[in-house]
Order: C-alpha cells, then sequence, then structure tokens
C-alpha cells in the first residue's frame, strides 16, 4: 500500500482537530498532539524505509492513477514525488516535531489559547512535510507558504512581549517579500514553458534554455537563500528565531530553514534545472553566498549575550557550511569531490537539525527553570542543572566537530571536500569553525564557572523536558559512533538520487 | 512587443517594491505586499491568455478584445493558480493585521523606523 | 573512501594560513611605529611605550614585541569587524528589504551574464 497520502492526511487531520479534541479537556489535547505526530513519524518512517530499501522514487497523483493526461504524453495533475533526500527529510522533520511536541507539553505549560498552538505546530510540520515530498512547482509554494505562515504565526506566539510581535513583523513582512519572489519565479517558469510539473519542466528546460527559465532561477534563489538564511539576508533569522517559543526555536532552526530554504533550493538546482544552464555558476553563487554565511554568521555569535540568539547565529553559520557543500556539489557536479561535498551537506542537515534541536531545548529549560536568557547572569549553572548542562556539553561539542559525535563527519566531510576543490574556500570554513569554537565555549565558561545567586535556587526541569533532551543525546550519541557506515549506507545513495535527474524525470513520464 | 498586461503586472510589482522601500507606515507596508501580489496575480492570469493559430481565446473576464465564436478558452490553469494564491494573500493579510494591531499596542505608533529594538 | 591521507589536506591548508600569518606579522612590524624585539614578558600598553595606557580588560598580557601596531592592529582589525557587522544589524526592515533586493539582483545578474 502507498502510504504517501498519510504523510499530509494525519498531520492536516491532526492539525484541525485539535480545538475539538481540547474541548475534552487538557490531557485529551495533549493526548491528541502526541499520538498524531507519533502516527507522522510512523508513516514517515514507513515511507523512508520504502524509498531506501528499494532505492526507487516513490510518485503518487492525486486524484488519478498515472500523471500523464488522456491521450498526451505529458503529466497534467499535481503529483508527489519522493526521492531518498525527501524521505530523509521527511523523517527527520517528524522525529524533530516530535520531540518539540513532547517537549511543549511541559514547556508550554503555563501559557493560554494552547489549542493554537499545538494547531500550528501540528500546521508547520504538514508544510515542511508537504515541501519534502511534492513533485509539483506550485504545490510546492503552496506548501511553503503554509509553513511559513505557520511559523509567523508561532514567532509571534506570545504576543504579550514585543520580542515576538517585533520579529513577527521583520519576519513576515521580509518573508513575504521573499515569497512574492519566489511566486513571480513561478509564473515567469509556467509562462515560458507551460508546465508545473518539476520533472516536465525538467525536460522542457533541457531542450530550451531561455532568457526568462534563467531570470526565474534568480528570482528563486534569491527567495530561498532569504528562507535558508544566507548572510545578507539573515537578519530576520537572528530577530525570530530567539523571540518565539523554544520548542519552536527547535523546530525553526533545526527543520524550517532547511526544509523550506535548503531542500528547495537543491531539488530545484539538481532536478529542475540541472546541467541545462551552466551549472558552475550556480553553484559559485551558492559558495560565495555560503563562505559570506559562514563568517558573519559565526562571528556574530561570538559576541552575543543573550543564549538563544547566539544559538541563531550559530544557525546562520552552520548554514553557512550546508550551503558550501552543495555549493561545491553544484559546481564540482559529476567528479567525486563533488559527491563528497554534496554527502557532506546532506550529512550535515540531518545532524544540525538533531544537534540545534537539542542546543535551543536546552535554553528553553534554562528559561523555563531560571527566567532568564542572558549568559552574563547565569554563571555556574551546572551545579544546580547537571542533565541540561551536559546535554549543553554534548550540543555544543557535535556542534563544533569534535570526533566522537555526529557533528566530526559531516564537517569533515564538507572540508575535506573544499580543501579538495579550493583550499581557499577550506580556509575560509576553518576560520568560521574558529569563530564557532569560541562563542560556545564562551558558554561553557558561563555554564560550569563560579554559581552567581541567579541560579541558586534552580532545578532541573520535569519529566517531558528531559525526555526529549535525552532522546536527542542518545541520538547524537549513536550516530557519533557509526559515521562512515551511515555516509556510505544512507547520504550517499541520497546525493545519487538527487544527482540523477534522468531517473527523476523518467519516474513521471517514461515509467507510466 | 511586450503585451502591454505584462508591463502593467510589472509596474505593479514596482510600484510595490518602491512602497516597501520609502513608506514607513505599517498599514501602507501591508498595501504594498497586496499590490505585489496583485502584480503577480496579474502576470499569471495574464500568461494563460495567449494566442492560439492566430486568433485570441475567449475569457469571461477579459474584454478588452473582440471574442469570436468557437475560439479557444484561455487556459484554465492560471485561474485556479490565481485563485489559490488570492486565498494565501489573504491569509498574509489577516495575520500581518492583527500583528500591526499587536504592534501598535507594545510600542504606540505604526512607524516601522520604531520598531528596532531587536539588533547587534 | 575516506583515507586517513586525506588529513595531509589540512596540513597543506595549514601551511599557507601559517604563511599568510607570518606574511602579516612581518608587515605589521614593518609599518608600525616604534617596534621592537625586547623579549619575553614585556607588558603590552594599547599605545606601544606609554604606561598610562593600558589595554582595558587585558592588562594581564604580556608579549614578546613591544610597539603600537604589532599585535593590536590585527585584533583592532577583527574588533572593527565586529563592530561593523553589528553596526548593519541595525532592526531597520527598510534595510532587511534592501538586503533581500540587492541579493536577489546580484543572483539575477550573475545567472544572466554567466548562466
Amino acid at each position: 500500500m502507498n502510504v504517501l497520502p498519510f504523510l499530509i492526511i494525519v498531520p492536516l487531520m491532526g492539525a484541525f482537530s485539535m480545538p475539538l479534541s481540547s474541548l475534552l479537556g487538557e490531557k485529551a489535547r495533549s493526548a491528541w498532539a502526541v499520538l498524531v505526530s507519533a502516527l507522522t513519524l510512523a508513516v514517515a518512517s514507513k515511507v523512508f524505509y520504502d524509498v531506501w530499501s528499494t532505492k526507487q522514487l516513490l510518485v503518487y497523483t492525486l486524484g488519478d492513477t498515472t500523471p500523464l493526461g488522456k491521450g498526451v504524453g505529458f503529466p497534467i495533475r499535481i503529483l508527489w514525488e519522493v526521492d531518498l533526500f525527501g524521505a530523509l527529510l521527511a523523517l527527520i522533520v517528524a522525529f524533530v516535531a516530535f520531540m518539540a511536541i513532547i517537549y511543549s507539553l511541559e514547556y508550554m505549560k503555563h501559557d493560554t489559547g494552547l489549542e493554537k498552538y499545538y494547531t500550528l505546530i501540528t500546521v508547520l510540520e504538514l508544510g515542511m512535510l508537504g515541501i519534502v515530498i511534492t513533485g509539483d512547482l506550485f504545490n510546492f509554494y503552496v506548501f511553503l507558504e503554509i509553513m511559513s505562515i505557520a511559523s509567523y504565526a508561532l514567532v509571534a506566539f506570545r504576543n504579550d512581549t514585543w520580542e515576538g510581535i517585533e520579529a513577527g513583523i521583520k519576519y513576515m513582512f521580509v518573508g513575504s517579500l521573499a515569497s512574492s519572489f519566489i511566486l513571480l519565479g513561478i509564473a515567469l517558469l509556467y509562462g515560458q514553458y507551460g508546465t508545473l510539473t518539476m520533472s516536465y519542466l525538467a525536460v522542457k528546460i533541457g531542450q530550451n534554455p531561455t532568457f526568462v527559465g534563467k531570470a526565474a532561477l534568480g528570482f528563486f534563489i534569491g527567495g530561498l537563500l532569504f528562507k535558508s538564511g544566507a548572510v545578507p539576508v539573515h537578519m530576520w533569522l537572528a530577530d525570530a528565531h530567539p523571540a518565539a517559543p523554544s520548542s519552536i526555536s527547535a523546530m525553526l532552526s533545526g527543520l524550517v530553514i532547511k526544509v523550506g530554504g535548503i531542500y528547495a533550493l537543491t531539488r530545484i538546482a539538481f532536478s529542475i534545472y540541472g546541467t541545462s544552464i551552466n551549472i558552475k555558476t550556480v553553484g559559485w553563487i551558492i559558495i560565495l553566498f555560503g563562505c559570506a554565511t559562514l563568517i558573519v554568521g559565526n562571528a556574530m555569535a561570538v559576541i552575543q549575550t543573550d543564549m538563544k540568539r547566539l544559538f541563531a547565529f550559530s544557525s546562520v553559520g552552520q548554514i553557512g557550511y550546508i550551503l558550501l557543500g552543495i555549493g561545491i556539489g553544484l559546481a564540482a557536479y559529476g567528479t567525486k569531490v563533488g559527491d563528497i561535498a554534496l554527502a557532506g551537506a546532506v550529512y550535515h542537515i540531518v545532524n544540525h537539525a538533531l544537534m540545534k534541536a537539542l542546543l535551543f531545548l536546552v535554553a528553553g529549560a534554562v528559561l523555563h527553570q531560571i527566567g532568564t536568557k542572558n549568559l552574563n547572569e547565569l554563571s555556574g549553572l551546572a551545579k544546580r542543572m547537571p542533565f541540561t548542562s551536559f546535554a549543553f556539553l554534548i550540543g555544543a561539542a557535535a556542534i563544533i566537530g569534535l570526533p566522537p559525535l555526529n557533528g566530526f563527519a559531516s564537517k569533515w566531510l564538507i572540508y575535506e571536500s573544499s580543501a579538495l576543490f579550493n583550499p581557499f574556500l577550506a580556509a575560509v570554513a576553518v576560520i568560521g569553525t574558529a569563530f564557532c569554537t569560541a562563542a560556545y565555549i564562551r558558554v561553557l565558561f558561563t555554564f560550569f564557572g563560579r554559581p552567581s545567586e541567579v541560579v541558586d535556587n534552580a532545578e532541573e526541569p520535569g519529566k517531558a523536558m528531559m525526555l526529549p533532551m535525552l532522546v536527542l543525546i542518545v541520538a547524537i550519541i549513536l550516530m557519533g559512533l557509526f559515521p562512515w557506515q551511515i555516509n556510505d549506507k544512507i547520504m550517499l545513495p541520497t546525493v545519487d538520487m538527487l544527482k540523477d535527474q534522468l531517473h527523476y524525470v523518467a519516474a513521471v513520464i517514461g515509467g507510466a | 512587443m511586450i503585451p502591454f498586461q505584462f508591463i502593467t503586472a510589472f509596474l505593479l510589482i514596482f510600484m510595490g517594491l518602491y512602497a516597501f522601500l520609502y513608506k514607513r507606515n505599517l498599514i501602507k507596508l501591508i498595501l504594498a505586499l497586496d499590490i505585489i501580489d496583485s502584480g503577480i496575480h496579474l502576470l499569471l492570469i495574464s500568461l494563460g491568455y495567449r494566442l492560439e493559430d492566430g486568433t485570441l481565446p475567449t475569457a469571461p473576464i477579459y474584454t478588452g478584445y473582440e471574442t469570436l465564436k468557437g475560439t479557444p478558452m484561455v487556459g484554465p490553469i492560471p485561474q485556479a493558480l490565481v485563485l489559490t494564491s488570492i486565498v494565501i494573500g489573504v491569509c498574509i493579510l489577516a495575520l500581518a493585521m492583527a500583528l500591526t494591531v499587536n504592534a501598535y499596542r507594545h510600542y504606540g505608533s505604526l512607524d516601522i523606523n520604531k520598531l528596532r529594538r531587536l539588533r547587534g | 573512501m575516506f583515507g586517513y591521507w586525506d588529513a595531509l589536506y589540512f596540513i597543506y591548508v595549514l601551511v599557507i594560513g601559517m604563511l599568510i600569518a607570518h606574511m602579516l606579522s612581518r608587515w605589521a612590524e614593518k609599518v608600525s611605529m616604534g617596534t621592537r624585539r625586547s623579549g619575553d614578558g614585556t607588558k603590552i600598553f594599547i599605545s606601544g611605550e606609554d604606561e598610562e595606557k593600558v589595554i582595558p580588560q587585558f592588562e594581564h598580557f604580556r608579549g614578546y614585541v613591544t610597539g603600537r601596531h604589532t599585535m593590536w592592529g590585527l585584533i583592532r582589525g577583527i574588533h572593527r569587524m565586529f563592530l561593523i557587522f553589528r553596526r548593519e544589524h541595525n532592526g531597520l526592515l527598510t534595510d532587511y528589504v534592501a538586503y533581500l533586493l540587492i541579493t536577489t539582483a546580484v543572483v539575477l545578474g550573475a545567472l544572466v551574464i554567466w548562466g
């Protein structure tokens, strides 16, 4: 049975029945939220296992059995098409969203309007799942907007604080402008080629790459670089991610910027455009933005005094590594260096989702128990909150890239490929890591320093907040123990499928 | 020759961008967002209206040209797309309005340059 | 596919980095005012020899070279970089929009010229 539609059906139904379930009381609502996200995780695992074990693309046509129109040789229907990259991201999205929902059971207990909160968080998950499985450009735009609107609303969820409102307004206005650019790109492509199906567009662009097609790609890259938080347009990220509730920050930093930005960029660059335009140019554009992102993001993290803001800037820096890997994968398309870089980028997407989710959950625990996130006041936390400090230690070590943890493998792949591609890029990457290390060591000294009076009465958070952190720590350590096995078994097949544009097209047009 | 509706669409988009760069009132920025969206919608809608076999297609909502019986219809997909996009636009409009009300409550001003406590 | 010999590339990158650093320090010594090598444990003042002007928060610093620009030129440069980054992040929505437009325009231009 094709379980793909349930990836959308379950969270969609769960989201909009959330207010109904909250009529039965708080317990019923919590149980319903956990149940829905657990079911989504199960469906996502099934989809991932199906794609991974068969190495075939899953294609699902809405409203019919075949994507092709009657009597014509091209697809006319909306279709979903999942390759291993999409399935992998769907799994990670479902996993981190599940953790965030369990965490918010306790973290958000003191807030009001919780049925709206759970509805929005499930809609956010739904939007991301939709982006990674869709094979239709306009469908992609719709899911992108679902995800974006949910995240605008969630950033401004605590509307009694000025921080959330200001960050929400800035995120929303500029984000809508970026979405408009993406819609403009879609309109230009539709006007030029008369189709919206990604795989058929790939054929059409391959036959006739025109000026309008390139301009559309420019609009896509501009809008999606904004959504992923690359450097000249990273400022909304540093404002919005700290302002959101911490469970949402974990999802925004861990998932939204990758699924809404990096995944879409990769899909458009590899599967739609591919080699029909000058792929070296696209690659170098992304590399240059990646380098700027890497330096500025990590450097800004060093001078922050707000813990969550520091983590947000660190997210900007890590996005720089991912962009660097994807850029090298594009610029060195078809060579082994490109494959390694791309594998590193995909690996780092997964790793960073886990690490940054863990770090934001730690920040949330500190904020929840002590009530401040100012690093100058949090000295000596480790004595009172040992588990939280340990979780932070693991997350920070992983994000810096210390060998026994999972961040090491992905960063190593990116360094290695950039050194092989161009030693200058490797030097830039290492400078970025130096800044990153400096930033996290500052927080580490704060945690393990002399206790201040603010933390005197601090206690560990409750079980519902510890459990997700524990699971994420275990995941990070487990992934760190088998880095090359994971790379060979999962990441390299992902890269092979991602690069295989012919197969992506044939699954829709040739196969049926 | 570029059809005039395309020129109008891009004019609308640039008007919106101008307002985004030079206007400071939040309500005007919401209007700017809407004008940009309208420009893109106009572009999309007029893309469905193309010359086929030398005859212009019939469009129920478009009366700038003479219509003939038996001529092809305009493409239906752009209209579906624009309908969806309008709905999304309304969502963003509503959310932006709600946030604007809240911003006025916190800052006592609709001037976007006053909303700059988050920096550095 | 991962040989440990690949680590050699990092030594290569490290050597390049150290060369650049060495050239920078030589250049800084040459252009700075009153730089002297006075051995280990030299107290570092913000203006070379002026004992009144100790660098705030770095009073305990001791180095090998005394002089105005040698070491602090680099640190001031990094500090200025932080200041510039910080000033650019000014919280104005107009600037955010302008950056988005500039980014899109740069990408569009690059794609149209070399695409």
